[in-house]
């Protein structure tokens, strides 16, 4: 490990730090989001409203210092309304383009599967392809660039429900859940006079994030590892209760997310212990449970653990 | 004084039951073996036990227990106050003496004393042994078990009954038992001894579990036995054998024919040669008879008087003048008598005549029995001949006996003989007018209605069942004890005076070998001829022999007046004499002889077949510690090769063999690496078991290994070193 590299993590833990004064108790979530951030991938948050989705998003762009945008998806939003338009300059006698929200740091998606298919797929096409056209000119996202969608998981009228295809785009899933009574008093002790977010500062700059994103690229990924991540995802295929079990891209993103984890962990390399602790939030929304397993009472993260719980862990190397 | 504590409480409540338990194992040796020594074997024991359980140290205990042995040695033994110089130079010699038969192999020859000694050094080593197993391992189940089989097997195989002891034994068993769970669940729970109150708690659903138990076992229908018990067989086969004493010993074992209370059962065939003989013809050898018939066997209803004699036999048989007299001269020589100590001899025999001088005779005109006495003691001479005159009885003449029975003690029937066994004698008898007629339709009654000559599936009568009536109206099958017993029981039945003999079949004629000078021919006989027949008296004839068993010939010759027919027929009776190889003839009674005559090979020489079987027996057993022993420590026995392949190599494959060995030997003591357990998790959990967090630190250096592809090398020293403190924790 390197001088440089050990630095950088003692970093993230500041950062960590710095988002738990907004959100009390959720140091799993705020890792998760990180970790999200740092492996370039996307989060998407399935919980109900007012459990501080909006604060964890924000205050992780705060604390990077990071261009943050939101988007409260709604049934008429329109692709473009997304990713901008070009407007015609009367003065100028040019179009010009209005970039839209897509086009910062951080975006808080919220309530994703309220909008249609087509405003949807926009931005989760954008989110994979790293880059948008808009009337014929190709436009790369800025970097880093990190999604939050949220969902609400209670209601289902008027929603257009995100399709498997499209869920598998999204590197983790979490759930926040309340907070505890401590934590909710606590909470309400801190926002008593103004609200914690206002104070909060930046810890480090864009660079420094895009560094760390560098740095977790060359996380070490031993091959055992990778067979442990290959026997976990062919297990889920294999698994009578799921439908439909994990993609190739579940392998990739079970990797990556793997590596972000044991960098937060002050760690080069992935252990088997990282990918049994990801399986769950990375495998949970990429899977289809049957009906049968949900009529014996089963959830996807039961079966998951299950599944964990009996995959033999490689304990030599190769 | 501070009271004991519990936990010692419990290792001696334990060791008391295994002191109970061991007297289970001393009190069957009364019966089953010659030993009456049982309550000083059972004081010692106490001894030995109490003196271990006061935990002194070992350089008092011992020279106790060693003092307690010679004491008991000199009360049993030795005569010279105890502890003087002639009672230690008698000690010595007894001891000098018996190493020498051992180093010699000549087991036989030990004495009791030195038996006795062996047996009580075993005890001692026991107490310590008990103590061990129950007072400090706490682990009495394979004790209590090997109890129940050898109460079983002694129950089984001999006459001991067991069925109180048994359960007395599972009484003591199960709360030893229970006692031992009791302190396991304490030591592994890390309890302290709960108060009285809760002990009560504890111990008395094991006492109502005991108690019910023991009154359902007790209570509850018990299946029949599926096989017949085998201990009269058994009898019949090792009775004289068991601990047979040495020269000089003490106890006498019984001899040939006391046996006979109990008949029935199969037998395995002997040829070990009992004698040969000489012979103008062949013929039986007649040893003895029995009058007294007690619906299980023979005895003697009075044991008569043994006349002196120099070599005449004269009023041993009395014969009429009617009967025909014939000069003959036989001679006899011992092989393997084994136990048969009398005299076997000829109908008409006359004269015997010692070849060795010295040598007396008596003889015992009620029983038959000819005995051969050297300064007062019986012993049987190595050859003898014998003068006879061989009787012809005349046929025609025991025809003209027609009245009832005379001579009382042979008319002998027990009250409980069924009366279908009289109405069965009856109705054979009922066309025959005379005693000779009678006694024939007899005897050809067996072969003339299917009865079956057969030595090895023969019925044992059960307790209160007949011998005859079992033989004559269930089985059918049977061999020359159930055909003769049979027929003298019938010809009672009506009134006609009838013994039972018993000897030897003429034998088998020898061709080439020649023991004997002349030319008469010889003959061999051998265990397997051992016969039982019948003889039948005629007032004014004397007792003539009858065979009623299937398969065999009556040797004896009969006249038949001068008829041609009559002359014929006796021509043809000779020519009918059967091969001597097809009397496969060894009633149970006499099989007693060749377990005598094979100790006397023991005895008498190089390995035999019981200590070759021992030896193979030692080497199995020591085989088995061995093995036993090398699986048990077979992981200490790999640990030092890894650890030294350890302390060489630094690659990675070796690490990760040393590293895999010791996740086999936590498997051993129970931390086993689960499925779907990370390194660390496990690792976790044994540093938890240790206390310690030596494990965590060399997984550290092992996941790098593995998870990193990192090399060893710069930590080689600080892994060696955590991995042998782990293998060490985990293989103390």
């Amino acid at each position: 490990m390197t001088q440089q590299m050990t630095t950088q993590q003692n970093k993230i833990e500041s950062i960590l730090q710095n988002i738990e004064q907004v959100m009390v108790g959720k140091r799993e979530a705020i890792e998760l989001s990180l970790l999200a951030l740092l492996a370039e991938g996307h989060v998407l948050l399935e919980d109900v409203p007012g459990v501080g989705k909006t604060m964890l998003v924000r205050s992780l762009a705060k604390s990077f210092n990071l261009d943050f945008k939101r988007i409260q998806f709604t049934p008429d939003l329109l692709p473009s309304d997304v990713t901008g338009v070009s407007i015609y300059n009367q003065k100028e006698m040019n179009f010009e383009f209005r970039p839209g929200p897509i086009l910062g740091n951080i975006v808080l998606a919220d309530e994703i599967n309220r909008t249609s298919p087509k405003t949807q797929s926009a931005l989760l096409e954008s989110m994979e392809e790293k880059h948008i056209t808009v009337d014929g000119t190709t436009m790369e996202l800025k970097r880093p660039f990190f999604v939050m969608a949220t969902q609400n998981p209670i209601e289902y009228e008027g929603t257009y429900p995100l399709p498997e295809a499209q869920l598998d785009r999204f590197l983790l899933k979490l759930n926040l859940g309340y907070p505890s009574i401590d934590d909710e008093i606590q909470m309400l002790d801190r926002t008593s006079s103004e609200h914690p977010i206002d104070r909060l500062e930046a810890v480090m700059d864009q660079e420094d994030l895009l560094r760390l994103q560098e740095d977790v690229t060359h996380v070490h990924v031993s091959d055992a590892i990778k067979k442990y991540i290959v026997y976990l995802i062919d297990a889920t295929r294999k698994h009578p209760l799921f439908d439909l079990g994990a993609s190739p891209r579940a392998s990739i993103a079970l990797m990556k997310a793997a590596k972000a984890y044991a960098y937060i962990s002050k760690r080069d390399y992935v252990l088997p212990d990282d990918i049994k602790y990801l399986t769950k939030h990375v495998l949970s929304h990429r899977v289809i449970i049957s009906s049968e397993a949900k009529f014996e009472g089963k959830t996807t993260a039961s079966i998951l653990d299950d599944i964990v719980r009996k995959t033999i862990v490689p304990i030599e190397r190769g | 004084m501070h009271s004991l504590k519990a936990q010692q409480w419990i290792s001696l409540i334990l060791y008391g039951g295994s002191l109970l338990l061991l007297l289970e194992w001393i009190f069957p040796l009364e019966e089953v073996t010659d030993t009456s020594f049982t309550s000083t074997f059972v004081m010692y024991i106490v001894l030995c036990f109490i003196l271990s359980a006061t935990q002194l140290p070992y350089w008092i205990v011992s020279p106790v227990k060693l003092l307690g042995l010679l004491f008991v040695m000199h009360q049993l033994y030795f005569e010279p106050t105890f502890f003087t110089k002639a009672w230690f130079e008698l000690f010595w010699l007894d001891l000098n003496t018996n190493l020498s038969f051992l180093w010699a192999r000549d087991w036989v020859s030990l004495t009791s004393s030195f038996r006795t000694l062996l047996f009580l050094i075993l005890l001692w080593m026991l107490s310590y042994l008990l103590y061990y197993w129950f007072a400090v391992r706490k682990k009495p189940f394979s004790f209590i078990l090997f109890t129940f089989i050898y109460l079983t097997v002694l129950d089984t195989f001999t006459a001991f009954d067991a069925s109180t002891p048994i359960i007395r034994a599972f009484i003591i068993g199960v709360a030893v038992m229970g006692v031992a769970y009791l302190q396991h669940l304490l030591e592994n729970e890390n309890m302290r001894m709960p108060a009285m109150k809760t002990m009560v708690k504890w111990i008395g659903p094991l006492l109502i579990v005991i108690g019910f138990s023991t009154i359902i076992g007790y209570a509850a229908p018990k299946y029949d036995p599926i096989w017949p018990d085998p201990v009269p067989f058994i009898q019949s086969t090792a009775e004289g054998s068991g601990y047979g004493d040495g020269p000089g010993g003490g106890v006498q074992r019984i001899g040939y024919g006391e046996n006979d209370e109990r008949l029935g059962g199969g037998f395995v065939q002997d040829d070990t040669t009992v004698f040969y003989a000489q012979a103008p013809k062949s013929q039986y050898w007649k040893v003895e008879t029995k009058d007294t018939y007690t619906g299980h066997g023979w005895t003697r209803s009075q044991d008569g008087q043994f006349e002196h004699s120099e070599g005449s036999l004269e009023g041993l048989q009395e014969y009429s003048d009617l009967v025909d007299l014939n000069d003959d001269h036989a001679q006899i020589q011992f092989v393997e008598p084994g136990f048969l100590n009398k005299l076997v001899y000829t109908y008409g025999v006359e004269h015997v005549t010692p070849v060795h001088d010295g040598m007396s005779l008596e003889f015992n005109r009620i029983t038959g029995e000819v005995l051969s006495k050297v300064d007062g003691q019986t012993r049987l001479p190595e050859s003898y001949e014998i003068d006879m005159q061989r009787p012809f009885f005349p046929v025609e003449e025991m025809r003209t006996v027609t009245e009832k029975g005379e001579l009382d003690q042979y008319l002998q029937l027990p009250d409980s003989l069924p009366d279908r066994v009289v109405s069965l004698a009856e109705e054979i008898t009922a066309e025959h007018d005379n005693r000779y007629d009678k006694a024939k339709a007899v005897e050809e009654f067996f072969s003339s209605n299917g009865f079956i000559y057969e030595t090895q599936d023969v019925a044992v009568p059960d307790g209160d069942e007949d011998y005859v009536d079992q033989f004559l109206f269930e089985t059918q099958v049977g061999y020359c004890d159930n055909f003769s017993t049979s027929m003298v029981v019938l010809l009672r039945s009506v009134d006609i005076p009838a013994r039972w003999v018993k000897g030897f079949t003429e034998g088998e004629r020898l061709t080439g070998e020649d023991y004997f000078e002349g030319h008469q021919p010889e003959y061999e006989i051998t265990n397997n001829n051992a016969h039982s027949w019948v003889e039948v008296y005629f007032p004014n004839v004397g007792w003539v022999p009858f065979e009623p068993t299937v398969g065999f010939n009556n040797q004896s010759s009969f006249s038949y007046g001068e008829t041609l027919d009559d002359i014929l027929e006796e021509e043809e009776q000779d020519y009918e004499q059967p091969e001597s190889s097809e009397t496969p003839e060894l009633p149970e009674g006499e099989e007693e002889e060749e377990d005598e005559s094979d100790d006397q090979a023991v005895a008498s020489g190089s390995m035999s077949q019981p200590l070759k079987y021992s030896l193979i027996g030692a080497g199995v057993v020591l085989l088995t510690i061995i093995i036993w022993l090398l699986m048990k420590k077979r992981l200490v026995i790999v640990s030092k090769w890894k650890k030294r392949k350890m302390e060489n190599y630094t690659d990675v494959e070796t690490f990760t063999e040393a590293y895999q060995f010791l996740l086999r030997a936590l498997a051993h003591k129970g931390l086993v690496f689960g499925e779907g357990q990370t390194l660390r998790e496990f690792a976790v959990d044994v540093d938890r078991w240790f206390g310690e967090n030596h494990m965590s630190q060399l997984t550290a250096y092992y996941e790098r290994a593995i998870y990193r592809d990192e090399s060893i090398d710069s930590h080689h020293a600080e892994v060696n070193q955590l991995w042998n403190k782990l293998v060490n924790d985990v293989l103390a």
